[in-house]
């Protein structure tokens, strides 16, 4: 549709419906009634108030009653039909969290009658420095609106997504319904100044520890409890529930106003008690309420990144800010030295270099000083001229100051590593990156599944295991590669298969091999695999290929979704969380990864899915 | 035979008086107006604050005329520091101040005189039996408090106004509804003149010097000279330097005279010495309520009000029609000027002159404040007044006695609260 | 019979019985459920008891003292007024000079008739049962806390600060504009009227409950403000709560 086709449909929709849209008064943008369908705007920042204003007004009458006892008969649905039109996704995922909320168990019939009255079309946003959606996977959003109106060069594709939608064009702008239907519009890539940097799956785990925080105690000094974040959140809903009377006394109406967790009355009970007294303890429910509670019921934040608390904040208290706070702080985060640290790196010794394959060869580095990693973390390694690259370890983390990378001969730069001597010296930067849980998986069963050079981290992280093997329960791992050639550690696996600690299992792709072990794919050996899903941790490392066929069956072996590691390398330029180049979707593998659950990533499109 | 007259706590004006009668043998041995008001002490609250600040303290000196005590004092206080006002932003100032005379003066001729001539303590005795008269005096105080409202953003201590203009406009919507309620008032008006024109004034003469401002061409509301009824004509600055400010002992109210002696502020001088400049309506109310404009009896006060009300109702529409012809946006001034000095300025309240002058020092702090009030320069009139109408009235039985002294205090409508919240400082 | 309600004044402006005056049509309508037995400025008439006294205005000398302990005797309730009768108001502006010395300065005199004390709140003379704040108090929070007292209802006020009025309202945050506004700390109940008209908040209504000051003042002082700015900040309207 043309912009002129939405105004005459904006104008046609006022002739049935309160029409509500954005305007701007006093320099803001508020949602209001329009009186004049020119003044439509389809993009703009966000609102002051979200449509929460409408659906789940400040002040809405519950019923009417009479003072001698009578409640006073009156239609339940008392809204009045009305289009919201300029909802952005964020705001629509707002209306799916009040819908969860106040549908859930009896459902708020005072809240349905409106939202069933109101139509809500949404259109694409446009992002100001607190908007913090795409880490939030809020900034699209494929259902819960009547009518979408994508941008696409001068003119809008509209995308139906209710009956209502479809009906509510057919009557008000029939010359659309004849036009062909075309493709979706391919996904905008949005970037928001505000992000968090890690996936927000991670967030109720993070929340779990973090009740004592110090961090409560800091944003609780410099709140001013003044509530307005809680009551401009588009799906914060606590309420308070007051009896307004007429002046004439005789008959009133019980009504809901909005209140806030953040008023320092709002847990006092009647014997002045307060249970939530300081507050430290307010601004820690509001986080909790938001990243941790709604999610442990419904799987999702109570926040959709729309970033109007941290807009409105008189001392600045930010979301992303507080969250990134606790991420950085919380304990998994192992990377207290970085002997690398930002762009230049440091001189490492070649010790000693091994042929493993055809293409590969391991280099035992001298580091300058020792450092701790987890298995799975990686190296850059310079050569001065061509550049760096990115390798995993793989030797185990035991604190000495030698560490093993496994270089295949490529490109350039590879090439050139192959053509380092011993006694020679290389530029290293790290150790960088997220590796696998060696804590979370003590007293576990543990699968391992390699692809091809999987097998590298999968090596550091074996040795771990063995080093302190009393602490695992049954360890399997499960290798595969294209050929006993191309295969790694030749040595290694074979010791040990041999030593009985480990249960291995083997397939390469070519018939009548050395090995004698049978051509097949290495997803085959998950078949006959005898494990107790309950108490088995997956640390699955190789091609993505390998995840797309190895997930399936993991899940049906019973694995849990945040019990499945997945080593997710990507090219990974700086190492620093910062250019964007390793991105999957809203995170950097660099800083997240390249291990991680796959309860984190599964929403992401990008991670295995291409 | 000697008595004692004694009035405590006059009633129905705004502020708190007593009225002592000494009377022996037939004659008035004194008559005093005891102004018991407590003294506020303002000139001492404003020293050393800021220049911003001023204009919203003041209006804290009286509720009744607050508006006006903000204009006077934003206006001082931008002539100290010589800061320009929009000419747009003066519209909308005059149009603030017309619709704060409305507010005022429908206040005194419904609730505070009109039962005086009805024969009743107040107007709520007429909550049942005259509903009608009820209900208009309250529509009629409606659109006056809207036009406060709208423009000020509150009836009472207005929150809009700011040095330089406003911070905060009405919408255009607003104002072409504010337009249709004051065209609305026209059928309340007409009955109001119809029910002053059937009240019977008393007949009562004292010549009085009769003082206000004077706006070339205009009816008198903010302006920069003052004439006078004896043929002054002088700037507000050189008026108010010849004003002599004295205390006498009954009163915590002080008393203003300048070297020809008292004289009298309010809606009778603007009406006498600017009759000619009323609008045509107003002219038609003054023939029909029979207003002599060379007339000396203070009770005239009323009819001169009720006249002012229909010429400001009028000029309201008018200014209203000016700002939608002429819109403007926000009327703030925008730079805010370094160092200091000092400025005069006077309006015309509900009941009269009202100056303000301040001095600034070079951070724009208050040095001095100064400020005279409509009622401590009518103060010794009034006394007068009763003085000279006692001896007619000896002979009634106190009661009604007091009735006509109290008919006559509220013939000026006296504000007391502003006449005890003196400014001034007087260093002699 | 219906309950008997008085209006009195002492030092002030009497701004806030304007704002009754002002209710209009709501005035009209309460006039229906009580009787309004004393209003000087309105009305001629005395009566010798009361249900409900509404006081406005500071006590400033030893005869408004004692007829405000008469009122008290005559009345079942009694009520503070607006922001000089419950905690001073802007009347305590120059409570921190000497009030002879005041008296000199504006009067150029020490005469007798115009010798005042330092103004009091009226819970400082006599036992207040409830308050409407404010500079002038906001008329539909007179209605209410009369309807409270006619239902025989504690009368509330709001525990949270203007800013919450603010934000329902959508008004911009005064510091957007570099104005320092009272905003944070001070009870709501106003409906934002200083911020919806451009300006910014004073502080007339009072502190709220539990300010939170320290944080308010980090605010402040980040707005270039030293401890000396914040408290003449607080001076115009809340001498009397410091």
């Amino acid at each position: 549709m043309s912009l002129a086709e939405i105004l005459r449909f904006a104008r046609a929709l006022m002739q049935s419906y309160d029409l509500v849209a954005p305007r701007r008064k006093k320099g803001r943008i508020t949602l209001g009634t329009l009186s004049d369908a020119a003044d439509l705007e389809l993009e703009f920042p966000p609102s002051v108030h979200s449509p929460k204003k409408f659906l789940f007004p400040h002040w809405d009458e519950l019923f009417r009653f009479k003072l001698e006892g009578n409640v006073l008969l009156e239609a339940e649905s008392a809204a009045p039909p009305r289009v919201i039109f300029g909802m952005h996704p964020c705001d629509l995922h707002a209306v799916k969290i009040l819908d969860d909320c106040l549908f859930e168990g009896e459902t708020d019939s005072t809240y349905r009658a409106k939202r069933e009255a109101t139509l809500l079309i949404g259109v694409d946003c446009v992002p100001d420095e607190h908007c913090f959606c795409t880490s939030l996977g809020t900034d699209r959003i494929a259902s819960g609106f009547d009518l979408f109106f994508h941008r696409r060069d001068d003119k809008y594709l509209v995308q139906t997504g209710s009956e209502q939608g479809r009906q509510l064009l057919a009557d008000h702008a029939p010359e659309t319904m004849a036009r062909e239907h075309e493709a979706p519009l391919a996904l905008q890539v949005k970037q928001c100044k505000s992000h968090l940097q890690f996936p927000t799956e991670s967030l109720p785990l993070l929340m779990k520890d973090a009740y004592e925080d110090p961090i409560w105690k800091r944003l609780g000094d410099d709140c001013l409890g003044c509530g307005g974040c809680t009551l401009l959140c588009p799906s914060c809903y606590c309420f308070n529930v007051q009896d307004k009377l007429e002046l004439d006394l005789k008959e009133g109406q019980r009504v809901r106003t909005w209140d806030s967790c953040q008023f320092d009355q709002f847990a006092k009970v009647s014997g002045g008690d307060n249970f939530r007294a300081s507050q430290s303890d307010r601004q820690r429910h509001r986080f909790y309420r938001k990243y941790k509670y709604l999610w442990d019921q419904h799987q999702r934040t109570a926040c959709v990144g729309c970033g109007r608390c941290s807009r409105e904040c008189l001392a600045k208290i930010k979301p992303t800010e507080v969250l990134n706070e606790l991420f950085c702080q919380a304990p998994p985060q192992q990377q207290p030295t970085n002997p690398g640290s930002e762009y230049q790196p440091q001189m490492a010794k070649v010790e000693r270099i091994e042929v493993i394959s055809s293409e590969d060869r391991l280099f035992r580095l001298k580091i300058p000083e020792q450092f701790t990693f987890l298995p799975g973390s990686f190296l850059q390694v310079s050569v001065f001229g061509l550049g760096e690259a990115p390798f995993s370890i793989a030797s185990a983390p035991d604190g000495t100051e030698e560490i093993e990378l496994v270089v295949r001969r490529a490109g350039a730069l590879t090439q050139a590593l192959h053509r380092v001597r011993s006694g020679d010296s290389l530029g290293i930067r790290g150790p960088f990156g997220n590796g696998y849980p060696l804590e979370k998986m003590q007293g576990h069963d543990l699968l391992l599944i390699a692809g091809g050079r999987g097998l590298i981290a999968l090596r550091s992280l074996m040795l771990a295991l063995l080093s302190q093997r009393e602490n695992y329960g049954r360890i399997t791992l499960l290798c595969g590669a294209r050929s006993i050639e191309s295969l790694l550690f030749q040595e290694d696996l074979l010791d040990w298969h041999r030593s009985g600690l480990v249960d291995c299992r083997f397939s390469v792709n070519e018939q009548h091999n050395s090995w004698g072990i049978p051509a097949v794919d290495v997803s085959y050996l998950l078949r006959d695999l005898d494990i107790d899903a309950s108490r088995t941790i997956a640390a699955v490392s190789g091609p993505p290929e390998m995840y797309r066929q190895i997930n399936p069956l993991l899940f049906r072996l019973g694995l849990a979704d945040e019990d499945i590691y997945l080593n997710l390398e990507r090219h990974i330029k700086c190492g620093l969380g910062k250019c964007g180049k390793c991105r999957i979707n809203n995170i950097c593998v660099c800083e997240c990864g390249p291990i991680f659950p796959y309860s984190s990533v599964k929403h992401m499109a990008e991670a295995i899915e291409r | 035979m000697s008595r004692k007259i004694t009035l405590n706590h006059l009633t129905r004006i705004e502020g708190h008086a007593h009225l002592v009668i000494d009377k022996k043998a037939g004659k008035i041995e004194s008559c005093r107006l005891e102004v018991i008001e407590s003294p506020r002490f303002f000139e001492a609250l404003l020293k050393g604050r800021h220049f911003s600040d001023i204009a919203p303290i003041v209006a804290r000196v009286c509720g009744v005329c607050s508006i006006s005590h903000s204009m006077a004092s934003l206006m001082a206080t931008e002539n100290a520091l010589g800061i320009e006002v929009d000419p747009r932003a003066q519209v909308l100032r005059r149009l603030l101040s017309q619709g704060e005379i409305l507010q005022s003066h429908l206040l005194q001729l419904y609730f505070m005189a009109v039962p005086d001539y009805l024969g009743i303590p107040s107007i709520f005795q007429l909550l049942n039996r005259r509903g009608d008269l009820f209900g208009r005096a309250l529509r009629l105080k409606r659109t006056a408090n809207r036009i406060c409202e709208l423009i000020g953003g509150r009836a009472v201590h207005p929150v809009t106004t700011t040095i330089g203009g406003f911070s905060a406009l009405p919408e255009t919507s607003e104002l072409k509804q504010l337009r249709q309620d004051l065209v609305g008032t026209l059928p309340d008006l007409e009955a109001t003149v119809e029910l002053f024109a059937g009240f019977d004034f008393p007949e009562f003469s004292r010549p009085a010097e009769q003082v206000c401002l004077d706006h070339s061409g205009q009816y008198p509301l903010h302006a920069k000279r003052v004439i006078s009824s004896c043929g002054i004509d002088q700037s507000v600055a050189q008026f108010k330097a010849s004003i002599d400010e004295y205390i006498v002992p009954h009163s915590t109210a002080k008393m203003a005279r300048t070297a020809r002696g008292h004289y009298c502020v309010g809606a009778l001088a603007r009406v006498k010495n600017s009759h000619r400049r009323l609008s045509p309506m107003a002219q038609k109310v003054s023939k029909a309520l029979q207003m002599d404009p060379a007339t000396d009896n203070p009770f005239h006060g009323l009819k001169a009000r009720l006249i002012e009300v229909v010429h400001y109702v009028e000029e309201a529409i008018h200014a209203i029609d000016d700002l939608l012809l002429h819109s403007f946006s926000r009327a703030r001034a925008t730079a805010m000027p370094k160092g200091g000095g000092q400025g005069v300025a006077a309006v015309e309240a509900p009941r009269g002159l009202l100056f303000h002058a301040y001095s600034y020092d070079q951070n724009g702090l208050l040095e001095t404040a100064d400020c005279i009030i409509p009622t401590a320069q009518n103060l010794a009139s009034i006394e007068a007044d009763i003085e000279s109408l006692l001896p007619d009235l000896l002979d009634l039985p106190d009661e009604q006695l007091k009735q006509r002294v109290e008919t006559l205090i509220r013939a000026y409508d006296p504000c007391l609260s502003c006449s005890t919240h003196q400014l001034r400082i007087t260093i002699k | 019979m219906k309950t008997r309600i008085g209006f009195f004044d002492f030092t002030g402006c009497e701004g806030c019985q304007l704002t009754v005056m002002n209710l209009e049509d709501d005035l009209l309508q309460v006039l229906q459920l009580v009787e309004v037995v004393e209003f000087r400025e309105l009305m001629s008439e005395e009566v010798s008891a009361l249900d409900i006294a509404f006081i406005e205005g500071s006590i400033t000398r030893r005869q408004d003292r004692e007829r405000l302990q008469a009122i008290r005797a005559r009345s079942k309730t009694l009520v503070a007024l607006g922001a000089c009768a419950d905690n001073g108001g802007i009347n305590l502006l120059a409570s921190d000079q000497d009030v002879a010395a005041l008296r000199r300065q504006v009067y150029a005199s020490d005469a007798k008739h115009l010798q005042t004390e330092t103004p009091l709140p009226l819970h400082k003379v006599v036992k207040v049962d409830y308050r409407i704040p404010g500079c002038p108090i906001d008329g539909r929070e007179f209605l209410a806390v009369l309807q409270a007292l006619l239902l025989e209802r504690e009368p509330d006020l709001p525990s949270f600060a203007v800013c919450v009025e603010c934000k329902l309202a959508e008004y911009p945050c005064s510091f957007d504009y570099g104005e320092i506004c009272l905003g944070p700390v001070t009870r709501a109940g106003c409906r934002a009227i200083c911020i919806a008209g451009g300006d910014r908040c004073r502080g007339c209504r009072g502190l709220v409950d539990n300010p939170r000051t320290s944080p308010y003042h980090r605010v402040l002082e980040e707005q270039g403000l030293n401890l000396q700015d914040i408290l003449e900040q607080y001076r115009i309207f809340n001498i009397g709560e410091e």
